[in-house]
């Protein structure tokens, strides 16, 4: 009796030592993965600042309107941005690599896994990013045509141009990564579908009057904007 | 007379006279030959008034300059009443009757329509293109709605090229300091400032030139661009500034502006895109440029002041207040939170508050912003708009009941300010690079 739980001991024992001793190269290979990918993180990120500054990124987020968005929302300007997302993009590849390295069986083919979700990850940011800046630019010469036109409710009108891009853009994003896809598409479409024929109801039928009014006002203003020009020049 | 109806094409090359006129344009002017004095008479829809300006042009050439080889270059941008067909048949007897002398050289008349992009600067590439083909010396561009036209008024354009050194002649109107509120609280301010030259009136329509001006100014690159549609006039005078050709302004009579189909919106929209064009192009210039030089000046100061103008400014004011809240985020990405404050400050209650300072820092915020790619020149342009509307009815307001002499005043203390904050912009500018 005694005799077999030593032979169990011992069994056990060497089993956890062949276990160990097989596991710690794979330790430290996971080690020095992480700890050069995190390196090559870093020096991916300051690579892709210079770039972008040597680019002039900044102008272009300037001029779309994008940092304007940055700084609202509290985050960094749109060139520290773009390099921390590469960073944490390459940084998260090495750790995935570095859990594969251990062979965990719950985490096999993570690997696999991750490399095919990064370019849709990217796509997405992309048509994100795309969403944001086709917005933002309507959102401003919608504005800007709307107040030389004289129209009511400038602001209201090129907002929500604004967030029905940009939201088109997050939608069109989420279904790049396979994200709730059903969900987001079904709440978008009902979304603006209620709002159009909110609007539709509300101008045809409740506001027949005001816009007739409306149309007439801006006949009108038009009529007094023309040849306003000479006393200035 | 040579009457013949040719159309240029376009060109690439803005400096190849045969690109930029076709072939039937060409073989008129190679009829002509070499000439002294070519006049330019850029037309679009003018019947009503164009018969006079051709007669008076013809006069200045019977009577003043009979021994110089001269020829009327109308270029013609698609008129629909039948301007090219009326300056074409136009008969000069009756001119010719109260003449006592002849001219003793071919007076020559060449109709050319222009297809290219619409617009002056296509019709003046077309004269300064003929004028350099003909080796002309001295080039004149008149107005064709100028009821003043004379031939006393044609002739004081040619003289000063003529016969002194001075290379660009621009004009100079007589007007009511409250008269032009475009020019006077921002064109003439900045070029004044920014360029260091006393020109009255930046944006006039006639202009008188030299031959070796409009052969430098066809090798530039300005033609192609969309801007040029409304720039070019601004651009030709900084252009000779810039350049070192010496410049020289002509006193004439003011004449009502034909841009009665021009909202204020739209003005203001193009002179600012043509000041924008003209500070991009210019830059190496004018940000070394020094203090103000005055301008030699010819012919009679008319002297009596005409008129100020009776415009309803406090709805101006009211249109300004309105769409300064409607664009107050996007002016925010031009100004600095501090001067957009101050703007909406000025802007508030029931009429404008006048703040020169804050006027001129507006005015260089957004040029900088151009440097810095901020926005489109079109949207900066727009953006501006309302900017300038709150200016313009406080200075109509703070002026209404003081008498001329004040309002130059106050027009002299905003150049000053101009003057006194270019470093501001110039620093900011040369930071955007």
């Amino acid at each position: 009796m005694i005799q077999d739980i030593g032979e169990a001991l011992v069994q056990s024992w060497r089993n956890f030592a062949s276990a160990f001793v097989l596991f710690v190269p794979r330790l430290v290979a996971a080690t020095i993965i992480l700890a050069g990918g995190f390196l090559i993180a870093a020096v991916a990120r300051q690579a892709v600042r210079r770039v972008l500054a040597w680019a002039h990124f900044d102008r272009l987020s300037l001029r779309t309107g994008a940092s304007e968005m940055l700084r609202v929302a509290e985050l960094p300007t749109a060139e520290v941005l773009v390099a921390k997302i590469v960073f944490w993009i390459v940084w998260i590849g090495f750790i995935v690599s570095a859990v594969d390295t251990l062979q965990f069986t719950p985490f096999q083919g993570l690997v696999g896994e991750f490399y095919r979700f990064v370019p849709r990850f990217i796509l997405a940011l992309l048509v994100l990013a795309l969403g944001f800046l086709v917005g933002n630019f309507l959102w401003r010469a919608t504005l800007l045509a709307s107040v030389n036109a004289g129209l009511p409710g400038a602001r209201l009108l090129s907002g929500a141009l604004r967030v029905l891009v940009i939201a088109i853009g997050a939608v069109m994003a989420l279904e790049q990564l396979g994200l709730a896809t059903g969900v987001a598409l079904t709440a978008f479409a009902i979304t603006f579908g209620a709002l159009m024929l909110g609007l539709a109801i509300a101008f045809g039928l409740g506001g027949r009057d005001a816009a007739k009014q409306l149309i007439e006002q801006q006949m009108h203003a038009n009529k007094q904007r023309n040849a306003d020009a000479a006393p200035h020049l | 007379m040579a009457v013949a109806e040719s159309r240029t094409t376009g060109s690439q090359n803005p400096a190849d006279d045969e690109g930029t006129l076709s072939d039937a344009l060409l073989r008129q002017l190679m009829a002509v030959g070499q000439v002294d004095v070519l006049v330019g008479l850029p037309t679009l829809n003018n019947a009503a008034t164009v018969i006079d300006v051709v007669r008076a042009i013809h006069v200045c050439f019977t009577r003043d300059f009979p021994r110089l080889r001269t020829v009327l270059i109308n270029a013609d941008g698609g008129s629909t009443d039948g301007t090219p067909e009326i300056v074409r048949a136009a008969s000069f007897t009756d001119a010719e009757v109260v003449q006592t002398s002849y001219s003793l050289r071919t007076l020559h008349r060449v109709v050319a329509p222009y297809h290219g992009m619409p617009g002056k600067h296509a019709a003046l590439r077309t004269v300064f293109a003929a004028g350099e083909l003909a080796r002309a010396s001295v080039i004149v561009v008149l107005d064709p709605a100028g009821p003043a036209t004379t031939a006393q008024r044609v002739t004081e354009l040619i003289e000063p090229i003529a016969q002194s050194s001075v290379e660009f002649l621009a004009p100079r109107y007589r007007r009511h300091p409250r008269d032009g509120v475009l020019i006077t609280q921002l064109v003439r301010p900045l070029t004044r400032a920014l360029y260091g030259v006393g020109l009255d009136e930046p944006l006039g329509a006639e202009f008188a030139c030299s031959g070796r001006f409009a052969s430098h100014c066809l090798e530039q690159a300005i033609w192609d661009r969309e801007a040029a549609r409304f720039a070019i006039d601004l651009w030709l005078r900084m252009e000779a500034v810039a350049e070192g050709f010496s410049i020289g302004q002509i006193w004439r009579p003011l004449t009502l502006t034909t841009g009665a189909r021009t909202t204020v919106r739209e003005a203001v929209h193009q002179v600012v895109v043509s000041a924008i064009e003209s500070l991009r192009s210019h830059d190496v210039f004018w940000l070394r440029a020094g203090s103000v030089a005055e301008l030699c000046c010819w012919g009679s100061d008319p002297v009596a002041i005409p008129e100020g103008p009776t415009w309803d400014y406090q709805a101006l004011a009211q249109q300004a207040r309105h769409d300064i809240v409607e664009i107050k985020e996007l002016l925010g990405t031009v100004l600095e939170p501090e001067l957009l404050a101050r703007l909406l400050d000025a802007n508030d209650g029931a009429s404008p508050m006048p703040d020169d300072e804050l006027w001129v820092q507006i005015v260089y915020a957004f040029a900088a912003a151009t440097r810095q790619g901020r926005a489109g020149v079109d949207h900066l342009a727009d953006m501006f708009t309302p900017a300038y509307m709150w200016r313009a009815a406080a200075f109509m307001s703070q002026t209404a009941r003081e008498s001329p002499a004040a309002v130059q005043a106050r027009l002299n203390s905003l150049c000053e300010t101009f003057e006194r904050l270019k470093p501001e912009l110039v620093a900011a500018w040369s930071a955007g690079e």
